[in-house]
C-alpha cells in the first residue's frame, strides 16, 4: 500500500484460518491500521488482493463486506443511545425489523451491558464505551472481526480485564478475529497467533509461544520480551548448534530458524531473554549452566515483583545486560558496583546471522 | 486582598458601563413605545399601551412586518441546503478553490454593503425582478450565507472522518452515511447557522433598501421612511415587537445549541 511514494504496508501476505484469532503486534507507525484499513475497505490497495471466504474483496466497497470493526478511537455515533448504535448495522443491513429489539439485547447482554441500552454514549464509562462498540461490531455476525488497538487508552488493570473479555466473547462465538496492537503481553495473552510487523513487513507469523522462544531476526526478539543482545563472529556449527566467538570469549547458541547457514567468521546478533540468565554471587552457585560470565552491577530496578539488574559484562565488550531476579523473598540483593556472576544454558542463546 | 477588591470593582464598572451602553438604545425604544403622549420622547410621558393598539391597525407597518418575516424565512430556507453542504464540503474535503472560497467567506467584513447592494439591484433590475420579495430574499441569502457555511464548518470539522468509515463498515451507504450519521452530527451548526440566518434577514435594511418599492418595503425600510416625515410613537411600539422577534431567536438558538459557541471560536 503506498500513499503518495511512501509505503506503508509493504508486501505482505498471510493467510488466517476460519475461527482463529490473529494479533498483529508492531510498533506505531509499522502499518498496522494501514492493513486493518486494506481488509475493511477502506483504502484500496495499490498492488495485490485481498480475499475474504475465498472471494477476492477488492473490488467490494466496505459497506458490501461482512466485517465488524473496533476502531481505535471507538467511533461510536454520539447522537445515539448504546442500543441505537448497536441495532444501526441491523438496520442498515436490512435486517428483519421485529428481530432488532431482540438481536441488540442480546449482543449487549453478551457485552454485560444488560439494561445499558437506553444510556446515551456520553454516559457511559469507558470500559462500557468499549463494549458497546464490540456489541456494534458483532451483532450483525460479521464473517470477519477487526480491532484496531481499540484498548490502547484504558488503564492497565481495566485493559487486562477486557484482553480476557474478548478472548471470552471470541470463543464463544468463533469469530475469526484480527487484533492490532502494539502491547506484546496483549499479543502473547489473547492470541492463536501472532503476525509481528516493522516498517509494513512481517517479520515473524507464529504462535504465541513459538514467537516468544523462537524469534526469527532480531525485531522480533528485540520486541517481544527484554532481550539481550550481544555482537559475535561465528567459529563453526554443528547442525543447529553454533560456536561463536565474542571478545576472545567463546559462547555457544542456537541458529534461529530464520536464519539459514551460515559462513565461518560470519558477524551474527546473539540474543538471550533476562529472564534466562540466572545472577549469583560466586560461581558455585551457578550450578551447570553452560555458559558463565563475570559482572559488575551498574544498577538495580526494584519493580515489585522481580528486580532487574543491569550488569555490565567486561569479558564481552563491556556490553550491558538486562537480568531479571525472579525470587526477590529472602534472597540476596545487589547493589551497584557489586562483582556478580552470570550464567545460562546454550540453547537459549538464540544467534541470527547479519 | 484590598489590591484584588479594587481590582474587581475596576471590572465591575467596566462590565456595567459596557452593559449600560449596549443596552441604552434598546431602553430608550423601549420606554418610549410605552408613551402616554404623541412624541417620541425619553423618558416617556405616563404609561400607555395604546401605540401598540396602534400598530395592530397601521396596515403598512403591520405588512411590513410580515414581509420582512417572509424575507428572512425564504433567505433561510434558501441557505440551509446551500450552506450545510458547502460548510460540510470545506471541512471534510480537500474543495477546489478552497483559498478564492475562504476570500468569499470574508466578504461580508470587507466589501461594503452598499457596493453589493448596487451590483444586487443591476442584476434584478436587469431580470426585471425589483418590487418583488423573493429577490430580496436571495440577495439576504447571497451575502450573509458565509454565516451560515461558518457554523455549519465549525460543527463539521469537530466530525471524526472514522464516524463515516464506522457507518461504511455497519453496512451503510454514501447516503444513509449522510443522513444518519454526518448531517446528525453537524445538526448543531445547522441550527446555529439557520436562526442566525433569520435574524440577519429579518434585520436587513441597507440592501432591502436598494431592492424594495413601495409594494414590497421591508419592516426596517418602512420604519426608515416614517422616520423621514413624522417621528410617531408607534415606530417605537413597533421596534421593540422587532427586538422581541429578534430576541425569540437567540434564545431559541441559546436554548438549541448555546450560544457559547458563538463567544469562542472553534
Ligand atoms: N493516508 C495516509 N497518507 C500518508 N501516509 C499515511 C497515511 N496513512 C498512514 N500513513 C503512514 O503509514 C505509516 C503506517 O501508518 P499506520 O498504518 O497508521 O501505522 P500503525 O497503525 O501501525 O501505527 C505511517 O508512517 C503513516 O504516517
Ligand atoms: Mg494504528
Amino acid at each position: 500500500m503506498t500513499f503518495g511514494d511512501f509505503q506503508a504496508v509493504k508486501d505482505t501476505s498471510f493467510d488466517l484460518p476460519k475461527g482463529k484469532f490473529l494479533t498483529i503486534l508492531g510498533p506505531s507507525g509499522s502499518g498496522k491500521t494501514t492493513l486493518l484499513r486494506l481488509i475493511a475497505g477502506f483504502e484500496k490497495p495499490t498492488v495485490g488482493e485481498i480475499f475474504i471466504n475465498g472471494q477476492p474483496v477488492n473490488a467490494v466497497p466496505p459497506y458490501k463486506r461482512a466485517i465488524g470493526m473496533v476502531f481505535q478511537k471507538l467511533a461510536l455515533f454520539p447522537h445515539m443511545t448504546a442500543a441505537e448504535n448497536v441495532a444501526f448495522p441491523l438496520k442498515m443491513r436490512r435486517h428483519d425489523a421485529r428481530n432488532i429489539g431482540k438481536q441488540v439485547e442480546r449482543y449487549l447482554e453478551l457485552v454485560k451491558l444488560g439494561g445499558y441500552g437506553t444510556r446515551r454514549i456520553h454516559e457511559l464509562s469507558g470500559g462500557q464505551q468499549q463494549r458497546v462498540a464490540i456489541a456494534r461490531a458483532l451483532v450483525f455476525e460479521p464473517d470477519l472481526l477487526l480491532l484496531d488497538e481499540p484498548l490502547a487508552a484504558l488503564d492497565v488493570k481495566l485493559r487486562e480485564e477486557m484482553q480476557l473479555e474478548f478472548r471470552r466473547i471470541q470463543k464463544e462465538l468463533g469469530v475469526t478475529t484480527i487484533n492490532v496492537t502494539h502491547d506484546q503481553r496483549e499479543a502473547l495473552v489473547v492470541s492463536d497467533e501472532i503476525i509481528i510487523m516493522n516498517d509494513g513487513a512481517i517479520q515473524q507469523k507464529a504462535q504465541p509461544v513459538r514467537a516468544y522462544r523462537a524469534p526469527e531476526n532480531p525485531f522480533v526478539a528485540h520486541f517481544i520480551g527484554v532481550t539481550n543482545f550481544i555482537e559475535a563472529v561465528a567459529v563453526s556449527a554443528n547442525g543447529s548448534t553454533v560456536t561463536l566467538t565474542c571478545k576472545g570469549r567463546e559462547l555457544v547458541g542456537v541458529l534461529a530458524a530464520g536464519s539459514a547457514g551460515l559462513a565461518q567468521a560470519a558477524r551474527c546478533t546473539c540474543a538471550i531473554r533476562a529472564e534466562q540468565v540466572r545472577i549469583a554471587p560466586s560461581q558455585d552457585r551457578l550450578g551447570k549452566l553452560e555458559t558463565q560470565v563475570r559482572g559488575q552491577v551498574n544498577d538495580a530496578i526494584f519493580e515489585g515483583e522481580r528486580i532487574v539488574y543491569e550488569i555490565k559484562v567486561a569479558e564481552l565488550g563491556d556490553v550491558l545486560m538486562k537480568v531479571f531476579d525472579h525470587d526477590p523473598v529472602g534472597h540476596l540483593q545487589f547493589g551497584p558496583g557489586d562483582i556478580v556472576h552470570l550464567g545460562w544454558n546454550a540453547k537459549d542463546l538464540h544467534v541470527f546471522a547479519k | 486582598m484590598s489590591g484584588s477588591r479594587s481590582k474587581s470593582v475596576v471590572i465591575w464598572a467596566f462590565v456595567l458601563a459596557a452593559i449600560a451602553m449596549l443596552s441604552a438604545p434598546t431602553i430608550v425604544v423601549l420606554g418610549a413605545s410605552f408613551t402616554a403622549g404623541n412624541m417620541i420622547e425619553f423618558p416617556p410621558q405616563g404609561f400607555s399601551l395604546k401605540w401598540y393598539s396602534a400598530i395592530l391597525s397601521a396596515t403598512d407597518l403591520r405588512d411590513a412586518f410580515f414581509r420582512s418575516v417572509y424575507v428572512a424565512a425564504l433567505n433561510t430556507i434558501i441557505a440551509i441546503p446551500i450552506g450545510t453542504l458547502a460548510g460540510i464540503a470545506l471541512a471534510k474535503y480537500k474543495v477546489r478553490l478552497e483559498n478564492t472560497i475562504q476570500v468569499y467567506l470574508l466578504l461580508p467584513f470587507t466589501i461594503p454593503l452598499i457596493g453589493s447592494g448596487i451590483g444586487l439591484m443591476l442584476v434584478f433590475g436587469n431580470a426585471g425582478a425589483l418590487g418583488q420579495l423573493w429577490p430580496v430574499a436571495i440577495a439576504c441569502c447571497v451575502i450573509n450565507l458565509p454565516f451560515m457555511i461558518w457554523a455549519v464548518t465549525a460543527s463539521a470539522s469537530n466530525l471524526s472522518n472514522d464516524l463515516e468509515l464506522a457507518a461504511a463498515n455497519c453496512g451503510a451507504p454514501p447516503v444513509q452515511t449522510f443522513l444518519y450519521i454526518t448531517l446528525p452530527a453537524v445538526l448543531p451548526g445547522v441550527i446555529t447557522g439557520s436562526l442566525l440566518m433569520f435574524i440577519l434577514g429579518l434585520n436587513e435594511f441597507l440592501v432591502s433598501l436598494l431592492l424594495v418599492d413601495a409594494r414590497s418595503v421591508t419592516l426596517p425600510v418602512q420604519i426608515y421612511n416614517s422616520i423621514r416625515s413624522i417621528i410617531t410613537p408607534d415606530l417605537a411600539a413597533i421596534s421593540v415587537v422587532f427586538i422581541v422577534c429578534a430576541g425569540v431567536a437567540v434564545t431559541l438558538l441559546d436554548r438549541l445549541v448555546g450560544l457559547d459557541i458563538f463567544l469562542k471560536s472553534k
